[in-house]
């Protein structure tokens, strides 16, 4: 047991800081605050994924023979880090690298390796998450949109719900279920989408998070190649599992928490408010609710560099990033007041993008049940 | 970064948990508690052994220093252990005769161990030094406590007294103090916790083992998050040496989690979390010891804010 960091790996954080610092533009905050699924966000992610696929980085993580580097899971925290904290400049794209690459190279027949990977890796294509529906959140084996194998295609009908990215993304990866009289886990199947195929309408769900943070994406008869199956028909409950094994912890919540925490504190000191030991309290309690989240997540993160299978260790780092991003976002609000109140002002932003964590990629308290029972090994009921 | 124990640790965590089934356990804690007694069994044992001195040993450091302290307090072990093994060690200050004890300049009530110290280890801000007080054992008055430790009463003059460590002492003493409050509240609440959990599988009400509940799973659950985070945080710091700003983090983060943990292992424990035959009592008491000693969370916060942010 030991904390320290690989020298490279440190060396690495600074040449990412150095990097941002070259590259993003002036007005990213502006462009920032809309949320990583605005217009402005997605065309920005094209840029600048284009700029670190330039220097070897943007999927450093993924094996030489796809392209990467073989960087350990260490090296890519570090960037995953430093990317959140800044508000996600690779904005729907760190899904591509983090996980939808990995499944394909994992499942992907070689005409889709051929046909994806290199868009991935090149920075220049948005993928988006086609799970949830209207009767599947939590319970996500309670999925019912039908693919039907017709020929050489498969006819898809049915309704996905929250899909984030979706207006501007070229891919979905879909969850379908193939063989209509399967239940639950059985039967389920990956479809590698064009979001373009005929008979796929999007319509965007106003938020109060902000704009297009959520879509509805109906299937109407839509004709899919069945090239565009990932994997064996019917196993796309392991292909799900595989691919989110590589999302074990997600985005670095507590990264950016700290980050905002940080400047909340520089703004309290320039209003005199350091001298108010309420203030300072809650400042210190909010740093050590991000703390608790990174060493949570570290410890996953080893888990993962050993190439440990998952443990419910995830759960608990992610119940704990959900609080950082919650107890900063409330202070962040405390501390600024009314002028919180005008649209995309720092509280405003960082609130909106802030609360809803504890239900994206999959609610709390699903998370806690996991613990109970996988890490404290209580009863059933 | 590794986060599992090499062999050496896993080696010394092993030697120790057989002492510690030896000499230790809430029912043997339960024992000394009885006549407000020190394991003095216990103490030779560890420092024999060379658990006690494990921090200034060549090949091992803090980090294996907290992870025994951990296990001592995990086993409800009636030592000072910490404060020797973390905080004498951390201070440079020798092997000075144990018991130790650790109080502020004026303490502003009884301290855990004077009783049975030989050593006071004094922290005086205002002077801006530590001190080392030698005493004979008795010096400090024994006072009765429900709060899991032997306590004593210093006396102002003796408080005032002993040996200036030197510049700087008082800042690092203050460091070593909090890494040995996170590591023992660490395994202290991790007992907690368990001997719960562990009522909580076999206990059964409304026909289903009250663990079975999710309105009480979710509330273990959440402290499994807390108690894990508080560990993983007090190691690290001891990893590091026990900086100012990683110890006021791991200390400020573990002891706001002490007070959740007493009152939920205790309202979901029912009246025989309340009872001395009962083992629970053994570690929540404790927990509120260490989150009111060296001035409290909110002093730990305090610290942390400005070492991170500065002063106002
Ligand atoms: C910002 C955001 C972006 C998203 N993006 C996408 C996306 O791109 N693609 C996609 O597929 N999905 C996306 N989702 C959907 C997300 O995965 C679901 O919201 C999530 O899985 C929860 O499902 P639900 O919203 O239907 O809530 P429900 O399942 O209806 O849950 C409601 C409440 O009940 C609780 N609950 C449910 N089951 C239990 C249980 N067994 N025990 C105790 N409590 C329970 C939940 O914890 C929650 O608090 C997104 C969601 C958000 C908020």
């Amino acid at each position: 047991m030991e904390f320290g960091w690989a020298d490279e790996d440190a060396r690495h954080r600074d040449e990412i800081l150095g990097f941002l610092d070259e590259v993003l533009p002036g007005d990213w905050e502006a462009i920032s605050k809309h949320g990583p699924g605005s217009d402005q966000q997605a065309a920005f992610s094209r840029t600048f994924c284009g700029e670190m696929a330039a220097r070897g980085w943007l999927t450093q993580h993924w094996p030489e023979a796809f392209g990467g580097r073989d960087a350990s899971p260490w090296r890519h925290a570090v960037v995953g880090e430093e990317m959140w904290a800044i508000g996600e400049p690779r904005g729907a794209q760190y899904m591509n690298v983090n996980w939808i690459g990995p499944a394909i190279m994992h499942f992907g027949s070689d005409a889709q390796k051929a046909e994806h990977l290199p868009r991935i890796s090149s920075g220049d294509v948005l993928w988006c998450q086609g799970f949830s529906e209207p009767e599947a959140g939590s319970d996500l084996a309670g999925l019912r949109t039908l693919a039907i194998r017709d020929g050489d295609d498969y006819v898809v009908n049915g309704t996905k719900i929250w899909t984030s990215y979706v207006d501007n993304a070229d891919f979905i990866f879909l969850l379908v279920r193939t063989d209509p009289d399967s239940r639950r886990h059985k039967g389920v199947s990956v479809l590698l989408c064009p979001v373009d195929s005929p008979g796929v309408e999007v319509r965007e769900i106003p938020s109060v998070v902000g704009a297009r943070y959520f879509h509805e994406v109906f299937f109407s008869d839509a004709r899919v190649p069945a090239s565009c199956l990932l994997g064996p028909e019917g196993e796309g409950w392991n292909v799900v599992n595989y691919a989110l094994q590589y999302e074990r912890v997600g985005a670095a919540r507590y990264a950016r928490a700290a980050r905002t925490l940080d400047r909340l504190a520089e703004i309290a000191r320039e209003r005199g408010l350091l001298s108010d030991p309420t203030v300072v309290e809650r400042l210190a309690e909010a740093r050590g609710v991000c703390e608790a989240a990174r060493v949570l997540t570290y410890r996953v993160i080893d888990e993962r560099a050993k190439g440990l299978p998952p443990s419910p260790h995830t759960q608990l780092a992610r119940v704990a990033g959900t609080r950082s991003d919650t107890v900063v976002a409330n202070l962040a609000l405390d501390l600024l007041g009314a002028e919180a109140f005008e649209y995309g002002s720092y509280g405003d932003a960082n609130f909106r993008l802030a609360m809803t964590a504890g239900v994206a990629v999959g609610a709390t308290e699903v998370q806690l049940n996991l613990i109970a029972s996988r890490f404290l090994g209580l009863p059933k009921l | 970064m590794d986060f599992e124990l090499d062999t050496d640790q896993q080696a010394i965590l092993d030697a120790v948990g057989v002492l510690l089934a030896q000499y230790a356990g809430p029912g043997r804690a339960i024992d000394l508690a009885a006549g407000d007694a020190y394991d003095f069994d216990l103490d030779a044992a560890l420092a024999d052994a060379g658990f006690t001195q494990v921090a200034a040993t060549r090949g091992t450091g803090p980090l294996e220093a907290a992870l025994v302290t951990e296990a001592v307090a995990a086993a409800g072990g009636m030592v000072s252990f910490g404060a020797a093994a973390l905080v004498a060690t951390g201070l440079g200050a020798g092997d000075l005769p144990g018991p130790i004890a650790i109080s502020e300049a004026r303490p502003p009530g009884p301290v855990r161990f004077a009783s049975h110290a030989r050593t006071l280890l004094v922290l005086d801000r205002k002077a801006d030094e530590a001190r080392v007080v030698a005493l004979e054992p008795g010096t400090c008055a024994a006072v009765r406590s429900s709060f899991g430790y032997p306590m004593g009463r210093v006396p102002d003059a003796l408080a005032r007294s002993g040996d200036a460590l030197g510049g700087g002492s008082a800042a690092r003493l203050a460091c070593w103090w909090r890494l040995a409050l996170a590591a023992e509240a660490t395994g202290t609440m991790a007992a907690c916790l368990d001997v719960t959990t562990r009522y909580l599988s076999q206990r059964r009400q409304f026909g289903q083992a009250i663990g079975s509940f999710q309105a009480v799973q979710h509330r273990l659950a959440e402290l499994a998050i807390q108690i894990e985070a508080s560990k993983w945080l007090a190691r690290e710091a001891a990893f590091q040496g026990a900086p100012a700003e990683g110890v006021a983090t791991a200390a400020s983060y573990a002891l706001a989690a002490a007070a959740q943990v007493f009152a939920e292992t205790h309202q979901l424990s029912g009246a025989i979390g309340f009872t001395r035959e009962h083992d629970l009592h053994v570690f929540s008491m404790r927990l509120q010891t260490l989150r009111i000693e060296h001035g409290g969370v909110g002093a730990h916060r305090r610290a942390l804010s400005a070492e991170r942010w500065g002063r106002a």
